[in-house]
């Protein structure tokens, strides 16, 4: 299919600001008149707090806002479930600090020196209680009880043995399923907490408006679910409250839900009557959020010929303090799991634990990396034990075209339409010499090199053909100026993946404008219709897919009023982009010489007193096609150190059209990136007595990788899929978070292929490495 | 505490300043000057986010004392190019998809000039090296890395 900007790679909007120092950053906010707030933060991973003394902090002039001071409103800071299925349990402040570094009192003060100076001379009074800390003991009896109750909906639930919420899913009959099984594997495998590292710590500015209102800018992937949520807590209503969409430093799912210090900076801006600023520092940061880390185990019976036949997995994951989108994180799992292979018959439990811990969150994947390396992981050990050839054996299993998508838990399922599988399976093979592969106990030396395969996917979106437990859809304004330029106004948040450039290219495609004649309006709550939120991968898929619907609207009226212009029936009109004079024009079908710029009918619209060329709309994705990836990557081992290199990876993606085939490859090589990461170094550890991070809030006693780890420029090659998704917009899906889902696995299983260690816990540090060669090889970790 | 002047120049100006002597330069730049390109992202030298260059040395501006830069000159991101105007490197960072959510951006190309300044005509492995300090969350990295190589090259070339 040949399209006039669609596939082209075109110069991000926001680039030259970025490149200039100019794009504004929440961080960047400056509003007259405003205050510096900072938080005083729990030393204890669980205490209650009995008393708090302000005088000294106001003696200094500062504002405080302590948890007598907030709202008494309960609440989930992710809005993104139905009501009935959300469950809450955290205050603005709470009166019982439940991790190290809660926040338990905000300060404001004319400088920030001077905020952090009355902030020391708060003193707080706190009963420490028993701390949990180890997954293990936390659902003991004798363990110490987080929440007595919390909310499910409206109602009161009783919270036992610190089980927030559970989920158990059975498909078919797998008992039966498993005694038809002539080989049962089964094993236990474990992900790590890990750090988002967006580059911008969480920040908030709140303004208090004359007419009883605030207007906040602040870190976020969903300005209008912040918006409702701060008029539900503070009880100011909706028209009253406005959140301005800027750019993020950096999310990776750690702002899907609205962040803790936004409250806390609108409660203490209300307090001060004055705008307050606060910018987390790294340290705060580190103690707000965290992937979900889980324990999985996975029993998976296989038939003589490959053909899967039953499976059964166990996930627990601990959440840490508070609920934040634990259960749809729990259904989520069940359909990553659900929809990587055809088991047939299946079991599905999950569980998520409360721990006094840093409340964990959604990031890159949402529960889909862990379960793709459990998935991931067992495919190679039953091939191995089996005698079947990892990729053969994947491709006799895997839920493709025609078969059921779970795209968001066991309530939003959709039909895939398109898929790549085969072709990225067959063609990452090929580039990366798998017909060459040797076993590893052909390797020796000090050096040895293993290729791994793993694939995965993700959903484009949380859309499907009925209501399910999740909230879906995107709105959008187009309107066409009178010069024929072209006015984007969209709430959906581009977090540096390029979801703004594809609405411009949408728009521009629909209306065969040049793409340097679109532009994205600064926004906010105010000016647009609701938005979920830029997560799930849907930014093109559904935040786009609302784009080109409303474009479709002023694609008809454009028409309309060219019509009686031209005095045609809008019918007999085509639009077409003239390259040699860069315009756009209305044309008579097969009859070219009979046109107009859009630019003439959009001013003669304005002269003849018609009106503007725009439209406003909603809408909600009926779909949620899976993007597919495929990662071959061949790592490295130094058997003397434990370190693992990666000399080459294959990257391959099924997106239906790449709108940014240059920023998908940014993201298939970013994740790379992440997932080395994930798979190698990074882990947020805790110290089980004290229930502090081993890490202390440093980045660099929590490595990410740097420029020096990543492979050579030449040694990382991308391949797009050829497929067509018929739902999307221009044929587009999803990318963000598949480009993630299985680099960890890809890089695990070639680690065995290098040394014939499996490893069952990432991250695989050199210390684990050299620690399980040391046990002569036999030891999985 | 007690406030002192200072004079500096900052982006090729003469700028004073009556400042405090326990302020650090990135909030001198962003507070004072309006300069907001620097960004903080730990403030403790761990991520190279408010890099900027003195008398053309990527230094953090996290962990200076403005008021040791009495007589120095400064260059902020600002200071590289401009929107009509562009730096090789902004150009290259813009054509080779360096910038995704861009919070790491005005460091990455600071300490890219720096580089380039030392050495016009690095290799991959002495990019890598150079840029270690300055971390990307988004990108992997690659692509700021080709940016920096393909620059150098331009500008190799516009020279000759």
């Amino acid at each position: 299919m040949s399209f006039q900007v669609i596939g082209k790679v075109l110069p991000r909007k926001d680039g030259i600001a970025k490149v200039c120092g100019q794009e504004v950053y929440p961080s960047d906010i400056v509003v007259p008149n405003m205050l510096y707030g900072v938080t005083l933060r729990s030393p204890y991973p669980h205490a209650e707090i009995l008393s708090i003394d302000t005088a000294a902090a106001e003696a200094m002039g500062a504002i405080v806002v302590t948890p007598d001071d907030v709202p008494d409103v309960i609440y989930n800071e992710r809005t993104v479930s139905i009501p009935e299925k959300t469950y809450r349990d955290r205050r603005v402040l709470p009166r019982r600090a439940r991790h190290v570094g809660e926040a338990i009192v905000a300060v404001a003060a004319e400088t920030e020196e001077l905020a952090f100076r009355a902030m020391r001379a708060i003193k707080v009074e706190y009963k420490v209680l028993p701390p949990v800390l180890d997954l293990d003991k936390a659902m003991d009896p004798g363990a110490a009880p987080l929440y007595e109750e919390i909310y499910l909906g409206d109602d009161k639930i009783e919270v036992r043995n610190n089980i927030a919420c559970e989920r158990i899913i059975t498909v078919g009959d797998p008992e039966a399923g498993f005694a038809k099984a002539d080989h049962i594997v089964e094993r236990e495998y474990e992900l790590p907490r890990v750090y988002h590292h967006q580059m911008e710590t969480k920040t908030a500015v709140c303004r208090p408006e004359p007419n009883g209102g605030i207007t906040v800018w602040a870190t976020t992937q969903t300005i209008h679910n912040v918006r409702q949520l701060l008029g539900h807590i503070f009880g100011i209503p909706l028209s009253k409250v406005n959140v301005k969409k800027l750019a993020i430093g950096g999310s990776f799912g750690s702002s899907i839900q609205m962040n803790s210090i936004i409250p806390i900076c609108v409660a203490l801006a209300l307090k001060a009557r004055r705008p307050v600023k606060m910018v987390s520092s790294r340290e705060d940061d580190i103690y707000d959020h965290a992937k979900f880390p889980a324990r999985i185990r996975l029993k998976v019976g296989v038939k003589k010929d490959g053909t899967i036949v039953a499976a059964d997995m166990r996930v627990m994951v601990d959440i840490g303090a508070h609920q934040i989108n634990a259960y749809p994180l729990l259904g989520c799992m069940a359909g990553w799991y659900a929809s990587l292979y055809k088991w047939r018959d299946f079991y599905y439990e999950g569980r998520a634990i409360y721990t006094n811990k840093v409340p964990a969150c959604a990031m890159q994947g949402y529960g889909n990396p862990q379960v793709n390396f459990a998935v991931e992981s067992h495919m190679d050990i039953i091939a191995e034990e089996c005698g079947f050839d990892p990729v053969e054996f994947r491709l006799k299993n895997y839920v493709g075209i025609g078969d059921e998508f779970w795209g968001q838990g066991p309530t939003v399922k959709s039909i895939i339409k398109s898929c790549g599988v085969e072709e990225m399976l067959r063609k990452g093979a090929e580039m990366i010499g798998w017909a060459n592969r040797r076993p590893h106990h052909e390797k020796s030396g000090r050096y040895r090199r293993g290729i791994g395969v793993a694939r995965g996917f993700h959903t484009s979106g949380t859309g499907g053909p009925k209501p399910g437990e999740v909230i879906d859809y995107s709105s959008a304004t187009i309107k066409i100026n009178e010069d024929g330029t072209v006015d984007v106004m969209t709430p959906v948040m581009d977090l540096g993946g390029g979801t703004g450039e594809a609405a411009v290219k949408v728009v521009a495609e629909v209306l065969k404008v040049p793409y340097e004649r679109v532009e994205l309006s600064p926004v906010d709550t105010k000016t647009t219709g609701y938005d979920v939120c830029t997560h799930a991968t849907r930014g093109v898929y559904c935040g786009c897919g609302a784009v080109y619907h409303v474009a479709q609207q002023v694609k008809t009226k454009l028409l309309e009023f060219a019509g009686r212009i031209l005095e045609e029936n809008p019918e007999n009109l085509e639009l077409a982009y003239e390259e040699e004079k860069n315009v756009s024009i209305v044309h008579v079908k097969g009859f070219k010489q009979k046109q107009i710029t859009i630019g003439e009918v959009a001013k003669l619209a304005q002269i003849y007193s018609w009106g503007t060329i725009a439209a406003t709309d909603s809408l909600r994705q009926k779909n949620c096609p899976p993007c597919f990836v495929a990662h071959f990557i061949e790592v490295e081992v130094d058997t003397w150190t434990g370190i693992v290199k990666i000399p080459r990876a294959i990257l391959l993606s099924d997106t239906g059209t790449p709108i940014n085939p240059d920023m998908v490859a940014g993201q298939l090589i970013g994740s790379l990136s992440r997932g080395m990461g994930y798979a190698l170094y990074e882990e947020t550890e805790y110290d089980l007595a004290t229930g502090k991070l081993k890490c202390n809030g440093f980045i660099t006693d929590n490595k990410i990788p740097t420029s020096c780890e990543m492979p050579y420029i030449d040694d990382i090659q991308v391949y797009f899929a050829h497929t067509y998704e018929p739902t999307g917009p221009f044929g587009a899906k999803g990318i963000g978070e598949a480009a993630l889902n299985s680099v960890a696995s890809a890089v695990a299983n070639a680690i065995y292929n290098a040394i014939g260690i499996r490893f069952y816990r990432t991250p695989i540090t050199p210390e684990k490495i050299l620690q399980a060669l040391e046990g002569g090889g036999k030891v999985g970790n | 505490m007690e406030r002192r002047w200072i004079k500096l120049k900052v982006n090729g100006k003469e700028r004073q300043l009556y400042i405090k002597p326990n302020e650090l330069l990135l909030n001198v730049l962003r507070n004072e000057l309006g300069l907001m390109g620097a960004k903080y992202g730990c403030g403790i030298g761990e991520c190279g986010a408010c890099t900027v260059l003195v008398n053309g040395r990527a230094m953090l501006s996290c962990l200076i004392l403005a008021v040791t830069m009495e007589g120095q000159e400064i260059t902020t991101v600002e200071g590289l190019g401009d929107y009509d105007r562009l730096h090789p490197l902004q150009r290259s960072f813009l054509d080779h998809g360096a910038v995704q959510c861009g919070f790491c951006t005005s460091g990455m190309l600071l300490t890219a000039k720096a580089l380039l300044d030392e050495n016009p005509c690095p290799d991959e492995e002495k990019i890598r090296e150079y840029l270690r300090g300055n971390l990307c969350r988004c990108t992997g990295y690659t692509s700021i890395v080709k940016a920096v190589k393909e620059a150098a090259a331009l500008m190799q070339v516009e020279q000759e």
